[in-house]
């Protein structure tokens, strides 16, 4: 009955409620999206960092870590398979050579990790062949029989590997992408120029655009004029099993393109024969094995338990690997409990106002309901209620808008490519694809129903202390 | 035995800078079946000594018994449930919750009694046909004519049984029409239900409609008359 006459009073001042259950809802809307658009980076980055970089698990030699010495070599790796194998929760596993090395080409060299891999089945495992940019090779095709390297496009670039050319196909993609034929006119002057380097290219390109149509254009017109040397190769060395300086030159057959830079540049990947037989590793020696999960939530299951069934190795989740990503993520979680703790903090005022008025505006009604016998804790509840239907209103009309919105952007994203190349380098799409925990709504709801509690407080003490005399007596 | 004694009982504002006697020591009773007026000019302390009676004000001196409930000795908290058990109250106006019908204001009081529904249903219909409107169910107090939400108010007041009833000129607002079918109503109850009625009034018409005429002057009563 209580909770009746609160719902009732609700919509006793029609506009005057409605006006906070659209702010809550709006408030609620605001938090709720922003914080998915926030979610987003991150959400994108451990998908990355879990399916292009790491996998859930990964295992070394027990002195692997420390030193990554060639001769640190997992021992016994069938019955390292095995456990694996036998362990439910653990879908796929695969073996990598893994060892520092150079590589170079005429013009650069830099340092990268060489990973030695079985190209059938890190297929399986991870999805970076699906990154591989179209027309630079078929690295995952059929095996060649010249030693072959799959490079980032970051390192691609350092390596002097990619070039910047406007030639016709250029232009003909500009103008079917619909690029203003005046900024057409502009780039003829650097028809079939070669720019060695993005930053020469785009340097070209700033000086004869106005700057708005810089900003606007130069990622369609890098796309277009990006080209690679075909058949390019790079120089990897390296030490041998015998600690001997060694190396082979590898073609480029194919190029990834990822959110992360790091990544990019510095790994390099090539089928396990080859280096093994470059090394003079024995066959079925590896210095890594990566586990891939059923799925993410397994990993702080199974982590444990793998490392005390294999007490020999170093075992490894993706979150201990990249301890900044697993923090970050953690600490976004609290961040997002703070941000929508401060809007809905802002709106409890609103709650407050508005329950304050309806309370000193209904002080005769309330003395009454005190003298004919309803007592605090009934009043308290109906003043309480009400303020919780107000909260909760405006909260589930804000979530189920928010839901809404999400799922419309989360197809499609939301392109803030303007900012890309500052995100990317720090491994973040600049794709945003709004994403929402549903353990995030839960707390939410939570949140939203102890601010209409808490915002009816001091409303409610007012109309407790109400004498029922006066109340009734006041002309 | 009586339902209300009142001995000898004081009443005392002093937020004003001379002390108020409101209630310039009194002793009375009420039995049941009572149907009473008090009358007085304005400022004698009708109102302050309904509020006594009620349990909704704390006298400064002398003693109030209802239904065996020293009410001095009372707590705040235990005052609310004795008034919502013992006492049924018609005020002068804002008797009922705006936003439920006629019927659930009828049933309010059941409700805080936690009456099963059915009974509730029973007594709410018995109820608002004894008051006439039987036909206003599902009326929002709104959509009633003054007269017809003090019935209503009589109805929510009577409904659990209390021991008396507490009307502080109940029909001050009512034009003489109404006020003479509400004084109707409750004459009729007080006859079928056994109810004491204790009501206060400035209305010469009403005052002739009591069977027993208590007369305050200055806190004092200063006379007391069974008039059939
Ligand atoms: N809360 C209060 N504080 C101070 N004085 C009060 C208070 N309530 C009532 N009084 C005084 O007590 C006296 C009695 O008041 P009361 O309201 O009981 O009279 P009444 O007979 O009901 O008058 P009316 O016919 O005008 O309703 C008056 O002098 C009044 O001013
Ligand atoms: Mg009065």
């Amino acid at each position: 009955m209580i909770t009746e006459i609160a719902w009732k009073n609700v919509w006793r001042n029609k506009s005057r409620s409605l006006i906070v259950i659209t702010a809550v809802a709006i408030g609620v809307f605001a938090g709720v999206f922003s914080i998915a658009a926030m979610n987003s980076s991150i959400v994108q980055r451990i998908d990355a960092a879990v399916n292009e970089e790491l996998s859930h698990i990964q295992i070394n030699n027990k002195d692997f870590r420390s030193s990554s010495d060639i001769q640190n070599i997992i021992r016994d790796y069938p019955s390292l398979i095995t456990v694996l194998d036998s362990t439910p929760g653990v879908i796929n596993t695969t073996g990598r050579i893994v060892i520092r090395g150079i590589a170079s080409t005429a013009s650069k060299s830099t340092g990268v990790e060489i990973n030695g891999i079985d190209v059938e089945k890190e297929k399986r495992i991870f999805t970076l062949k699906d990154k591989l940019i179209p027309g630079t090779g078929s690295f995952f095709g059929a095996p060649t029989k010249f030693n072959s390297v799959f490079v980032g496009e970051k390192l691609a670039k350092e390596l002097n590997i990619i070039r910047y050319t406007l030639t016709q196909d250029a232009f003909l993609k500009l103008e079917s992408e619909g690029i203003p034929s005046a900024v057409i006119t502009k780039l003829e002057s650097l028809r079939d120029q070669k720019f060695p380097t993005d930053k020469k290219f785009s340097v070209a390109v700033e000086n004869i655009l106005a700057s708005s149509e810089k900003n606007k254009f130069i990622y369609k017109i890098k796309e277009a004029a990006w080209s690679y040397r075909e058949g390019s190769k790079i120089i990897l060395s390296f030490l041998d099993i015998n600690n001997n300086q060694t190396g082979a030159a590898f073609r480029v057959c194919g190029i990834f393109r990822t959110n992360n830079d790091m990544f990019e540049s510095l790994s390099v990947f090539v089928p396990v024969n080859e280096l093994r037989s470059l090394t003079g590793m024995t066959e079925g020696s590896y210095h890594r094995v990566i586990a891939k999960l059923e799925n993410n939530d397994l990993t702080d299951k199974i982590t444990p338990t793998l490392r005390e069934s294999l007490p020999g190795f170093e075992v490894l989740s993706w979150k201990e690997i990249q301890p900044d990503l697993a923090m970050l993520a953690d600490m976004m979680q609290q961040i997002y409990g703070i941000f929508m703790g401060i809007i809905l903090a802002a709106l409890a005022f609103g709650i407050v106002n508005t329950m304050l008025m309806a309370v000193l505006e209904r002080t005769r009604e309330i003395g009454m309901l005190a003298a004919i016998g309803m007592n605090r804790r009934k009043i308290f509840s109906m003043i309480m209620l009400e303020s919780v239907f107000l909260s909760i209103v405006g909260g589930i009309i804000g979530m189920i808008i928010s839901g809404a919105v999400i799922a419309s952007t989360a197809k499609h994203g939301i392109n803030l490519v303007k900012y890309s190349e500052g995100m990317e380098a720090i491994g973040y799409s600049a794709h945003l694809f709004p994403t929402i925990g549903v353990q995030f709504f839960i707390t939410t709801t939570i949140l939203i129903v102890l601010t209409g509690i808490l915002s009816s407080i001091y409303p409610a003490r007012k109309a407790l202390k109400l004498n029922p005399v006066e109340a009734i007596r006041g002309e | 035995m009586a339902v209300v004694q009142i001995n000898n009982v004081y009443k005392a504002y002093h937020d004003t800078e001379v002390e108020v006697k409101a209630i310039n020591g009194v002793t009375l009773s009420f039995e049941k079946g009572d149907f009473a007026v008090v009358v007085g000019p304005s400022g004698s302390g009708k109102t302050t000594l309904l509020n006594l009676i009620g349990g909704l004000d704390q006298p400064t001196g002398g003693e109030i018994l209802v239904a065996g409930h020293r009410l001095s000795e009372l707590r705040p908290s235990e005052l609310i449930d004795f008034r919502m058990e013992h006492v049924g109250f018609v005020f002068q106006s804002y008797n009922l919750i705006p936003v439920l019908t006629a019927a659930e204001n009828v049933s309010f009081i059941m409700n805080l009694q936690k009456w099963p529904k059915e009974k509730r249903k029973v007594r709410t219909d018995e109820l608002l046909s004894s008051v006439g409107l039987s036909d206003r169910h599902n009326s929002r107090p709104s959509q009633l004519s003054g007269g017809q939400q003090q019935r209503v108010a009589v109805a929510r007041a009577l409904a659990t049984h209390p021991e008396f009833i507490l009307a502080d000129e109940p029909t001050a607002n009512l034009d003489s029409k109404s006020a003479e079918s509400l004084l109707d109503i409750m004459e009729k109850l007080n006859h079928e239900e056994q109810m004491t009625f204790i009501f206060s009034t400035h209305d010469i018409r009403v005052m002739k409609r009591a069977h027993r005429v208590i007369t305050l002057e200055d806190g004092k009563v200063i006379s007391d008359e069974l008039s059939f």
